[in-house]
């Protein structure tokens, strides 16, 4: 799938802070995510990332400055209206729905789908029926896409590390996004799992149609991946440009005390 | 053994288990029960009582204040619901308690709900008991169908997924509000039919039916029973209601009872006794 | 009819009594993030000791009808053993309801149940050793004996025993805070409430600082109890619960977690309720729970607390 060059970027923010108290998250950060990119962000940790990522998902308002959304402004809306208007994220510190199963955690990321209403699942009408099971199909044809078929029936706390990372994506997939934040999905990997991950995602953007944020502070998986990045150190944007572009840039070096590889 | 009169108070203790456990199948702990029980227990007395001494009353008149109570609670759960759910975790339990402690003192100081004394004669549906038990235990019985049947629904897998996370439930798009909400509304709902039944069950009614205690009491029914199938309260309200009764000398130590399992539960049996394993073994579970 | 001087006292006094109630919770609030449910079990505790203490007898309802401890202590004596006692008891209840769950690394929330059911149990064998019946304080407890009845102040009559009152529980409030200003324990409390992780790596023992804080929260408690039970009466084991629900309004109006918070919440609130007693005593009950409850819906954060935010 071609970039496009459409004259509105899918995600734009300007001028974003962020404060604490007195601590400054962010400090007026601006960039924009064309729809259909690969886009990385990096730093140290502390950066910031996570943080604009808690903004860009409706978590946490911002103090200043302001998100647009295919070009409309969003202020002060819940984290459902931002899911439900096409964002979609992952954490970095995972939270599923542990008490569920790794079938039903996807199940219930599913609002899109049409389920039938109340009074439908206590008649159990055929129409219900129908539902429910176009709904599973649904889900394991996700979880399947992330190589969790198996193990769709147990509980999502019995899940390997790796395995949990991937349910996270099915899950947030689920909810069929426009744009896909991803925060540090390759924490914990081996350099073939990120290899593997890579592949993956790339395969998932095609697929569904996404556009990808990926946060990491490893830089090396991000360079083969993204077709541009931004680099934040203390909550301001120091660069953003293509990886050779990045990987050249003093100030990102700087900001990484030589351990930019 | 257990006889009629236990058997009615028994599946009354359930169906309050029910109502304590549906906000926290949602996450949330709410111990607003007693409150919307004692509405409706007041709101059958008052109007049964009202301008009439007689001692019967029919079956259909107690479903119409069943109804009334229905609306009642549900309006008053909407409009305490909605600032209240805003609150997390030991915020949102001590806000019930406080709406409880409200409840129960307007109830004791309103001029037309009898004071402390409260109302008498409230006049009955039923000459026996055995009157009540197959109402009360229809009642629980739908309440049992309906449980069921949603679990398969979104409104229930949403609530499950609320209580394991919230934020990321949000996250995910779901309408968590309205969800923690509709689980409100429906506890209360519940507590205020129940209240209904208990009225005139037990004949008078006073403030002190809607006091802290039933908070314990009821909380007690989730503790032992378990809180993550609609079983546990249940059981945990049939058991915990009949024990005492049963073990008659203990009759006086039936709050010390209920303290201890509420003391002793959460360390010793963090699921209750209603547990996923055994509900895997039954075949209900559907993991 | 009261005049307003007394009417103010006497919400003066009754806030100095909710204030003590109010900071036993902001003491383990502050260093566990915790609601000790079992506090207004400790306060009808603390109420029943000191009675024991003045030579009071078990009345007719309990299980020893008639029995009594064999001294009457002065009443400063009787306050402060009693405080001990409810203190002591406090310990007790940290190690069975707060240790294991915490242990376990359970739901903080799940505390707030186990502690409820600790405070349940209490009263309840309470009342079974003591009867339902209100106590009143044995007449001239020792050390009162000798004081006038009442006081003439600015022209209007107040009770001496007021004024004991409030005199008492600012003295414990004010040892309170001097204690945790000055003292080396008392700043090690302070810096666990604000950071456990770096207390623990600064060599504080953070599990003594708990069950500091649980002791000194059962005196607080208990001191209440005895306090009250001297000034009004013991009007049954479940007066305690009262005063304990009273004291989480004061604690959620003054802020979650600060000392100065719990004292100004104290004093608003007794002196509200005071205030509205004379106007409408029966609904003087519903007061506190109504302004809890505006103030959870409306700033939860209280009037001194901070507010809490949650890690993503």
């Amino acid at each position: 799938m071609t970039i496009t060059a459409t004259a509105t970027p899918l995600l734009e923010l300007r001028q974003i802070s962020r404060q604490f108290g007195g601590l400054h998250a962010l400090s007026e950060v601006s960039f924009q995510v064309k729809e259909g990119e690969i886009f990385g962000l990096i730093g140290p940790n502390g950066a910031g990332k996570t943080t604009l990522f808690n903004l860009l998902s409706g978590v946490t308002p911002a103090s200043s400055g302001t998100i647009h959304w295919r070009g409309q402004a969003m202020q002060g809306l819940s984290p459902d209206r931002h899911n439900r208007l096409g964002i979609a994220r992952t954490f970095q510190n995972l939270r599923l729905f542990t008490g569920l199963s790794v079938l039903e955690n996807v199940l219930v990321a599913l609002h899109r789908q049409p389920q039938g209403n109340g009074l439908d699942a206590l008649l159990n009408s055929p129409r219900f029926q129908r539902h429910q099971s176009a709904l599973r199909e649904r889900a394991l044809q996700l979880l399947d896409e992330l190589g969790l078929v198996d193990q769709a029936h147990r509980q999502a706390s019995g899940l390997a590390y790796g395995d949990r990372r991937r349910l996270e994506i099915a899950r947030a997939l689920a909810t069929a996004p426009a744009l896909l934040l991803l925060d540090e999905p390759a924490a914990g990997m081996n350099p073939r799992e990120k290899e593997q991950l890579c592949e993956l995602l790339a395969q998932l953007r095609q697929r569904h149609q996404l556009t990808l944020v990926v946060i990491e502070h490893h830089v090396s998986l991000l360079m083969q991946l993204c077709q541009r990045l931004a680099v934040l150190d203390f909550g301001r944007l120091i660069a953003v440009g293509i990886p050779e572009q990045i990987q050249r840039d003093p100030r990102v070096i700087e900001a990484y005390l030589g351990s930019s590889r | 053994m257990i006889d009629n009169g236990l058997l009615v108070q028994m599946i009354l203790g359930a169906l309050l288990g029910l109502s304590v456990y549906l906000p926290m199948a949602a996450g949330q702990l709410s111990l607003a029960t007693p409150a919307f029980y004692a509405v409706g227990g007041t709101l059958a007395a008052l109007l049964s009582t009202h301008g009439s001494s007689q001692s019967t009353i029919s079956l259909w008149a107690v479903l119409g204040e069943m109804l009334l109570a229905a609306g009642l609670t549900a309006g008053l759960a909407l409009l305490v619901g909605l600032p209240v759910l805003r609150l997390r975790g030991i915020y949102l339990a001590i806000a019930t308690i406080a709406l409880v402690e409200m409840v129960r003192v307007a109830i004791l100081n309103l001029p037309f709900t009898g004071g402390a004394a409260g109302i008498f004669g409230i006049p009955q549906p039923f000459q026996k008991p055995f009157g009540y038990v197959l109402f009360s235990g229809g009642l629980l019985a739908v309440c049992g169908w309906l449980f069921q049947r949603l679990e398969a629904s979104r409104l229930v897998r949403s609530m499950a997924a609320i209580r394991d996370d919230e934020l990321a439930s949000r996250c995910m798009g779901i309408h968590t509000t309205r969800v923690k909400l509709t689980a409100f509304v429906a506890s209360a709902v519940l507590a205020g039919i129940t209240g209904v039944i208990a009225a005139h069950y037990l004949n008078t009614w006073n403030a002190r039916q809607g006091s802290f205690d039933v908070a314990i009491t009821t909380l007690a029914f989730v503790i032992l029973g378990g809180s993550r199938s609609w079983l546990g309260p249940v059981l945990g309200g049939l058991l915990l209601t009949a024990l005492p009764e049963l073990l008659r000398p203990v009759g006086d130590l039936r709050l010390v009872l209920f303290g201890l399992v509420i003391l002793l539960g959460p360390v010793f049996f963090p699921q209750g006794l209603i547990t996923p394993t055994l509900l895997e073994r039954l075949g209900r579970w559907k993991p | 009819m009261d005049t307003l001087l007394q009417t103010l006292l006497n919400g003066a006094a009754s806030g100095g009594v909710y204030a003590l109630v109010a900071l036993g919770y902001t003491l383990i609030f502050s260093v566990l993030g915790v609601i000790n449910f079992a506090q207004g079990a400790l306060f009808s505790l603390g109420g029943y000791l000191t009675y024991l203490l003045l030579g009071g007898k078990i009345g007719v309802n309990g299980a020893l009808p008639g029995w009594g401890l064999p001294i009457a202590l002065p009443f400063w004596l009787a306050l402060l053993l009693a405080a001990l006692g409810s203190g002591v008891v406090g310990l007790l209840v940290e190690r069975i309801a707060f240790a294991p769950l915490r242990r376990r690394g359970a739901e903080p929330l799940l505390s707030l149940i186990t502690s409820l059911g600790a405070g349940v149990v209490l009263v309840n064998l309470l009342q079974l050793l003591m009867g339902a019946e209100g106590y009143a304080f044995p007449q001239g407890a020792a050390g009162l004996a000798h004081l006038p009845d009442s006081l003439l102040l600015g022209g209007a009559r107040i009770r001496t025993i007021q004024v004991l009152l409030l005199a008492i529980s600012a003295l414990a409030v004010a040892s309170l805070s001097l204690w945790l200003e000055r003292s080396r324990s008392g700043k090690a409390m302070r810096a666990v409430a604000e950071d456990p992780t770096t207390a623990t790596l600064l060599g504080i023992n953070s599990v003594a600082v708990v069950r500091l804080a649980f002791l000194l929260s059962g005196m607080l408690a208990g001191l209440g109890g005895g306090l009250i039970g001297m000034s009004v009466s013991l009007a049954g084991p479940y007066f305690g619960i009262s005063y304990g629900l009273k004291g989480l309004a004061v604690l959620v109006l003054g802020g979650l977690g600060s000392v100065p918070g719990a004292i100004v919440g104290g004093l608003v609130m007794g002196l509200a309720e005071a205030l509205i007693s004379s106007a409408a005593s029966g609904w003087r009950d519903a007061l506190a729970f109504a302004i809890l409850f505006a103030v959870l819906v409306l700033r939860p954060s209280g009037l001194l607390g901070r507010r809490q935010l949650e890690k993503v």
